[in-house]
């Protein structure tokens, strides 16, 4: 489902990576009582408008859903720490898993604009769910795979023979994912062979997103210091950052 | 942070006769300008972009403890109907990092400044309460009630006579006036209220989560990752609304209403069942702005209910219908 918000503020300041906290409950309702984040699949500056997909999984997207083309929905952002893309870095590989893909795609538009070049994987179960295949094509990505759970495309083997083959000659400077802890795996794998740092986005249940319910903490550790904070010190976070605090 | 909220619910809207609603309520010493402020914890300085603090009866802390802690593991949180839980198990940057970083944060939000400190045993809500003792802050209100603690909240919090303990161990040596949060899963709300005020504590806030759980069909196991959590919002109104009723009925001290509360009516409610003020806290995740919206209603509601001062609602519930509260 696609979700077209006119959002001046959100569409002249979000940052790649970041998202929104959407109230699905209407003015008066108490229920769902907990907002949904959502990253930005796209954002149009000129518009002031920013696009939001997302799947319909339970009670909150379920009541998205109902939305009306012109009604108002409660929307906070951007929120959270997006990608960092170091000025040096001239190409770019995307690898997102399924509705994840969302959060990756303004990456591609920024690529766009700034004259970097976007390697795009995109994964899903079958061809039907592919998100963003088109879109990163329209933002000039220089190589788009699509691969999926069904023709075998999408298998860890598989991909990685597909990307190593084609870019080991000239491999991106930075990996971004976000969906998937097999393709984080991977992404792993490729970091280390071509020496480029990493990026993963994660998801946590939100309350606030701002940083001071401390319900999205992301990991297992109850000792010492308190895990980072998805919505704010996140959702993107140098591998390395992440991989140290047994998330 | 860039935020913006898009809302049809304008700050600004026209309630502006000469002949307003007073809706300054008095809790103690303090005078607030109206009865509405944030529950512990569902509150943060990260609000500032998005709501005037200056036109909260107060802001109140999440809960400090002396020393620094982690709190539990994920998932904190689950949604539930009627409301959520979590086990989030009170984090704290300790007092040292809470009175250099946070409460300066909060104290500049032009209002009065409520400090909320726990402990697990009696010695660490003292040494919080000394290490805070002489900033500039309105009141502490003593959290004897989270129940998403290892051991020390929950078993203060059911007993009279250890809230006697800790409420007059904490008196002894802090000048700060002492507001007491009550854990709401006890047999008799009442005793505990008598106790608090017997011990010295100047307000109540009535009261904290309620213990629950929710479990998860695909595997068994608890949505949160410590099992129990605490449930609030909207679920637990007409509970939490009893319960301030009966403590409000068993103290001379003002009740601070809390559980559920997201409108103007259901402070109205509260305070007719005999609260002073209120607190709102899940339902400001709900939407950033609730706590303005609904101090925004609480004017043309007093004039509904033909009030020229919001105090005359406190306590006055007809309690010719009451009487089947005590079966
Ligand atoms: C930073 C971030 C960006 C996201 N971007 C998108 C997006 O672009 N498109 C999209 O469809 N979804 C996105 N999600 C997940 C989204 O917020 C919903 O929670 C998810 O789609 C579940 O749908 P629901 O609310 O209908 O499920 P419900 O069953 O109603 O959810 C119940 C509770 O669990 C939480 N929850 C359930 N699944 C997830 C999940 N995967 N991640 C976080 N919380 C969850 C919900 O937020 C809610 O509090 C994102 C999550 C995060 C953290
Ligand atoms: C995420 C979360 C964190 C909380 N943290 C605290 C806390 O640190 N100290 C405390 O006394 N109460 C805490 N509470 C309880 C609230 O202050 C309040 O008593 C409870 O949520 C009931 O009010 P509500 O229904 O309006 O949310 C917390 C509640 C939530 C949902
Ligand atoms: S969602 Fe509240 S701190 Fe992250």
């Amino acid at each position: 489902m696609a979700l077209v918000l006119e959002a001046p503020e959100v569409a002249a300041s979000v940052r790649p990576g970041q998202f929104v906290m959407l109230t699905a409950a209407r003015a008066g309702e108490s229920a769902p009582a907990l907002p949904r984040p959502m990253a930005i699949y796209s954002r149009d500056q000129g518009a002031g408008t920013v696009e939001i997909l997302y799947g319909v999984v339970g009670a909150g997207t379920e009541r998205l859903r109902s939305f009306n083309p012109g009604e108002q929905i409660y929307t906070v952002g951007p929120l959270g720490r997006g990608f960092e893309v170091a000025p040096d870095v001239q190409t770019v590989l995307l690898v997102g898993r399924g509705i994840g893909t969302c959060s990756l795609t303004t990456v591609a538009q920024e690529n766009a604009e700034r004259g970097r070049d976007t390697i795009a994987v995109t994964s899903a179960r079958n061809s039907g769910a592919l998100i963003g295949v088109d879109f990163y094509r329209k933002h000039g990505a220089a190589t788009v795979h699509a691969v999926t759970d069904d023709d075998g495309t999408s298998a860890p083997a598989a991909l990685i023979a597909s990307l190593t083959e084609q870019h080991d000659e000239k491999p991106p400077q930075l990996i971004l994912t976000c969906g998937s802890d097999r393709l984080t795996r991977l992404c792993q794998t490729l970091s280390e062979r071509w020496e480029a740092p990493m990026q993963v986005s994660v998801e946590a249940h939100m309350a606030c997103g701002l940083g001071y319910c401390h319900g999205c903490a992301s990991g297992a550790r109850s000792q010492g210091n308190e895990s980072p904070l998805i919505c704010a010190d996140g959702p993107a976070f140098a591998w390395r950052i992440l991989a140290e605090t047994d998330a | 942070m860039h935020s913006a909220v898009i809302d049809s619910r304008a700050h600004d809207r026209d309630n502006g006769t000469q002949s307003r609603p007073d809706l300054s309520v008095t809790v103690g010493d303090l005078v607030l300008g109206n009865p509405v402020m944030p529950a512990s914890g569902c509150f943060g300085p990260e609000l500032a972009p998005l709501i005037p603090f200056e036109r909260l009866g107060a802001v109140v802390t999440k809960t400090v403890f002396a020393r620094r802690r982690a709190g539990n593991p994920a998932h904190r949180l689950a949604e539930t109907s009627h409301g959520m839980l979590n086990s989030v198990g009170i984090p704290s940057p300790g007092s040292d990092g809470f009175r250099s970083g946070l409460l300066r944060r909060y104290q500049a939000g032009g209002t009065h400044v409520i400090v909320s400190i726990g402990g697990l045993v009696a010695s660490e809500y003292y040494e919080v309460a000394e290490d805070l003792a002489d900033e500039d802050i309105a009141a502490f209100e003593i959290n004897v009630s989270c129940p998403n603690l290892e051991q020390g909240g929950l078993a203060i919090g059911t007993s009279a006579e250890r809230v006697a303990e800790v409420v007059s161990g904490i008196k002894e040596l802090v000048a700060v006036p002492l507001f007491v949060k009550l854990t709401p899963t006890v047999s008799s709300i009442s005793e505990i209220a008598r106790a608090a005020q017997d011990a010295g504590a100047a307000a109540l806030v009535v009261a904290n989560s309620f213990s629950g759980l929710s479990i998860n069909l695909r595997n068994r196991s608890s949505t949160l990752g410590t099992g129990a959590g605490g449930y609030t919002g909207p679920g637990i109104k007409p509970l939490a609304l009893k319960l301030v009723h009966d403590a409000a009925a068993a103290v001379t001290i003002p009740v601070i209403g809390c559980g559920g509360i997201s409108t103007a009516a259901d402070v109205a409610e509260f305070m007719i069942a005999g609260a002073t003020a209120v607190q709102i806290g899940t339902a400001t995740f709900t939407r950033p702005t609730t706590m303005i919206e609904v101090i925004d209603d609480l004017g043309p509601l007093c004039e509904a209910l033909n009030v020229r001062n919001i105090s005359e609602l406190i306590g006055t519930m007809d309690n010719r219908v009451t009487t089947g509260l005590s079966l």
